[in-house]
């Protein structure tokens, strides 16, 4: 991954932008709503990822738009305006097309968002955000991500050990379980002895006492501040547009869609600025960058 | 700070055949440095055990444990989580979370500590243990040593006033093991902090300690300062005599008092006497057997794109011979075990056994080539030592009296009940070995086999070892211990950048090393240039 200066931000900050974006991607079908946060999105996996994004969206994510958007209007048959009939006799319809684009437009924008959260929200950032509610959980998380690499590791380990202690493998089935069988056995056996040790090491340390608390590997800064503030104006600025209709599109029974207006505008305005927060965030990093070295 | 009190002490584990403490009396001071030493199973681990309540095992109990003269069953369990520190021998199995820094805060999260005084403890240990490279770091990451010492550091942080350590070495490379034990031996001056540290590498720690106490048996047999123990262990024959470090061995042996400790000591006390420069006769290279393992130009690396972990390596092994490899870590030394063994494939290059050529992940149990692999546990299952070693003769059709012999040969008849698990390092090496040579291997390889193991029991292995070699199996040992390798291989080479840099019968091998031979050759090769064992070095000293 590249250096990402939105991934600097505050856990509860990122957080919370992410699920705005994706709450009102999924909630608001909208086609220039759903355009929004596609070509975002896109972008921010560029941001995130280089080229080989580019790639990954237009070799995966590009196919399964037209493959979900093919597939609405031929099983859907909804709406008012016929456009051609089937050879079944059932008709393709305008709304059936447009509801198909709009909504495979919006998962497609859904699973990329997805993807950016995956690479920004790391498991730390995970245990913090737990870890401020439920201690206790966080920490289930935290043991979780150790435990399961190691027992992989460690059965790899013990299978290279036991190519000497017992004879190989021969082909078939029944040789392979049993093989497995004995593999995981002499894991298990090790995972039960670790655990006392580890169960030793934990209440060594005071581990069941009352009042658990969580260390913070982050801090909640003034631009941390700023961001939420203006992640939260345009989230409440974009909500009232489409509370008032002024943001307004429906496919069934006929498609419609809200004239353009002063209110519109703002509220399309106020989500692009959500959606592009973090893009944004790095170009401005980058601008001030490329000022701070240029006076070296 | 604390001091402790340990008076009358008996401590029998359920279904013991005997007590595992016996009437120990002991206390230990403010701010001293006390080590704990004693054979394998002499009852350390169950004493260090004593010093904190909910660690304490289950068992009968006498006598009593005060803490800065409370009963220690008085002290509330969340002072005592504090207040004091205990370090195990595992690195890795008392590692609670995935990351530095959540290991770090694990024991202030616990007890309830405020968010701005954990973000001062837990930063001022990480800069203190030299941790901030690695603080976002997974502990996956992290070598030996450095989880050792965010163990100690993670019990650090809570702010101790004593820190009770079992074995916390056993299992890192001696040059990391140095480091972790000086870092003690800072906290310890530094801070005043108490320090009761159990161990076997007493070359390294006898010098650290202000007092020693040997624990046999389940008694106490001697406390004191470490010279004054080491000369009554010598004087009483003791077991433990062979555990202390070269130079007490050779000043007490040659009856020099007070004894010396470390290798400067015993350098000038061999110069204050005034001996004349002597060579030990040329020993005659071993008798040549046939090449039953041979390596050509092995090239291995793990990734496509990694660097190369073996590069261009040649290496044989004759049959009835031992063969002691050393080098430092991230050498390449376990890995080309795995490529010899069948588990790692080189890119080129040959393996070739008894003259055959090798293709691909071949079968070690069908070539007939024993792995002893980093860690014994790998071998076992989870029933008891007897039924383990029974399983393994199962694979070749061992029969009972084969059985017999080879329990009774590694000396772990006494176990067969036991849960493998639960025995200690030395005893789980001797067993998973046995496992291995009732496989009846030709060829045996080594990874790190005295690890754990005790003085007396490293003899042991090492004569058996020798025993086994003269009946025709050939062994390659990859290890750390130099001392041992010194005593016991024929042959000995030093690995270095993935290949062998230089290869010789083990004494001419280590002679010629300045910093990769035996305490005995340091202290005395000024004038016994080619004496690398203790006992060489007391004879040749012995005679004027």
């Amino acid at each position: 991954m590249r250096r990402d200066a939105f991934s600097d931000i505050h856990p509860a900050v990122s957080f919370a932008l992410f699920a705005a974006v994706l709450v009102l991607t999924a909630f608001v079908l909208h086609p220039a709503v759903t355009g929004i946060s596609l070509v975002s999105a896109c972008i921010y996996t560029i941001v995130l990822k280089g080229r080989r994004a580019l790639l990954f969206d237009l070799l995966a994510v590009l196919p399964f738009i037209i493959v979900v958007a093919a597939l609405n209007p031929l099983f859907n048959h909804e709406g008012a305006t016929p456009l051609f009939y089937l050879w079944n006799g059932n008709a393709v319809t305008k709304e059936a097309v447009v509801y198909g684009l709009v909504s495979a437009c919006m998962f497609a924008a859904l699973i990329m968002w997805f993807y950016c959260m995956n690479a920004v929200m790391t498991s730390d950032k995970v245990i913090f955000l737990f870890g401020r509610v439920l201690p206790a959980l966080s920490l289930i998380f935290s043991m979780t991500l150790r435990f399961v690499p190691r027992l992989v590791s460690r059965i790899r380990e013990v299978s290279a050990a036991q190519k000497s202690t017992s004879p190989p493998m021969k082909k078939g089935v029944v040789s392979g379980v049993r093989h497995g069988i004995s593999v995981i056995s002499v894991t298990v056996g090790w995972a039960l002895e670790s655990s006392v040790v580890m169960s030793d090491s934990m209440r060594s340390r005071g581990y069941g006492g009352r009042g658990r608390t969580a260390y913070a590997l982050y801090r909640f800064t003034a631009r941390d501040a700023l961001l939420a503030a203006l992640a939260a104006a345009f989230t409440a600025a974009f909500v009232w547009a489409a509370a008032s209709k002024a943001v307004y599109f429906r496919s069934y029974p006929s498609v419609k869609c809200a004239p353009m207006s002063v209110g519109a505008v703002i509220g399309l305005a106020a989500f692009a600025g959500l959606c592009l927060m973090p893009a944004l965030l790095n170009a401005w990093e980058n601008v001030k960058w490329r000022i701070l070295s240029s006076k070296l | 700070m604390a001091n402790f009190k340990f008076e009358a002490l008996t401590f029998t584990y359920p279904n013991g055949p005997a007590p595992a403490l016996e009437s120990v009396d002991l206390s230990v001071r403010d701010g001293e440095f006390l080590l704990v030493i004693g054979p394998s199973g002499g009852g350390k681990s169950t004493l260090l055990r004593h010093f904190k309540s909910v660690l304490a095992p289950h068992g009968e109990r006498s006598g009593s444990v005060l803490m800065d003269g409370v009963p220690l069953s008085d002290v509330p369990e969340r002072e005592q989580a504090a207040k004091i520190g205990f370090v195990f021998q595992h690195p890795d199995d008392q590692l609670v979370t995935d990351k530095v820094w959540h290991e770090l805060a694990f024991g202030l999260e616990s007890l309830g500590c405020g968010r701005e005084r954990m973000r001062v403890r837990v930063a001022e240990m990480a800069s203190y243990f030299g941790l901030e490279g690695v603080f976002h770091k997974d502990v996956a990451e992290l070598s030996g040593g450095q989880k050792q010492l965010v163990n100690l550091a993670s019990v650090m942080a809570m702010n101790p006033s004593v820190l009770v350590l079992d074995e916390p070495t056993s299992s890192l490379d001696p040059i990391a093991a140095f480091d972790f034990l000086t870092t003690v031996k800072k906290l310890n001056t530094e801070l005043g902090l108490t320090v009761v540290l159990s161990e076997h590498r007493l070359e390294e720690a006898m010098p650290f300690a202000d007092r020693v106490a040997v624990l046999e048996e389940g008694r106490l047999t001697a406390i004191g300062e470490p010279k004054a123990v080491a000369e009554e262990l010598h004087k009483r024959g003791s077991g433990m005599a062979l555990a202390m470090p070269s130079a007490a061995r050779i000043s007490c042996a040659i009856g020099c008092s007070p004894a010396a400790l470390t290798v400067n000591e015993g350098r000038r006390m061999l110069r204050s006497m005034g001996l004349a420069r002597k060579t030990l006769p040329e020993t005659p290279a071993p008798a040549k057997g046939e090449t039953v393992l041979r390596a050509k130009e092995l090239f291995f690396r793990y990734e496509k794109d990694s660097p190369d972990v073996l590069r261009g390596l040649d290496i044989e092994l004759r049959a009835g011979s031992v063969y002691g490899l050393v080098g430092g870590n991230g050498a390449g030394k376990s890995t080309l075990l795995k490529a010899l063994s069948g588990s790692a494939v080189p890119y080129r290059g040959r393996v070739e056994i008894s003259g055959r050529r090798m293709k691909g992940r071949f079968s070690a149990f069908e070539e007939r080539v024993g792995l002893l692999p980093q860690d014994p546990r790998t071998v076992f299952y989870p029933v008891s030592v007897g039924e383990n070693v029974k399983k393994a003769a199962a694979g070749r059709g061992a029969g009972e009296e084969e059985i017999e012999r080879i329990v009774s040969l590694m000396g772990i008849g006494s176990l067969s009940e036991r849960d493998p698990f639960d025995i200690s390092g030395g005893e789980q090496q001797r067993t998973a070995i046995a496992m291995i040579l009732l496989t009846k291997p030709r060829i045996l390889l080594m990874d790190e086999p005295t690890k754990g193991m005790d003085a007396g029991v490293k003899r042991a292995f090492g004569l058996k070892l020798r025993e086994l070699a003269s009946e025709g199996l050939s062994v390659m040992l990859v290890t750390h211990d130099t001392e041992f390798c010194a005593e016991y291989a024929d042959t000995a080479a030093l690995m270095f950048d993935g290949s062998i840099s230089a290869e010789n019968t083990a004494r001419e091998f280590f002679c010629g090393n300045t910093f990769y031979t035996t305490a005995a050759n340091r202290i005395a090769r000024d004038i016994y240039p080619n004496a690398i064992l203790t006992e060489e070095v007391t004879a040749l000293a012995k005679r004027g």
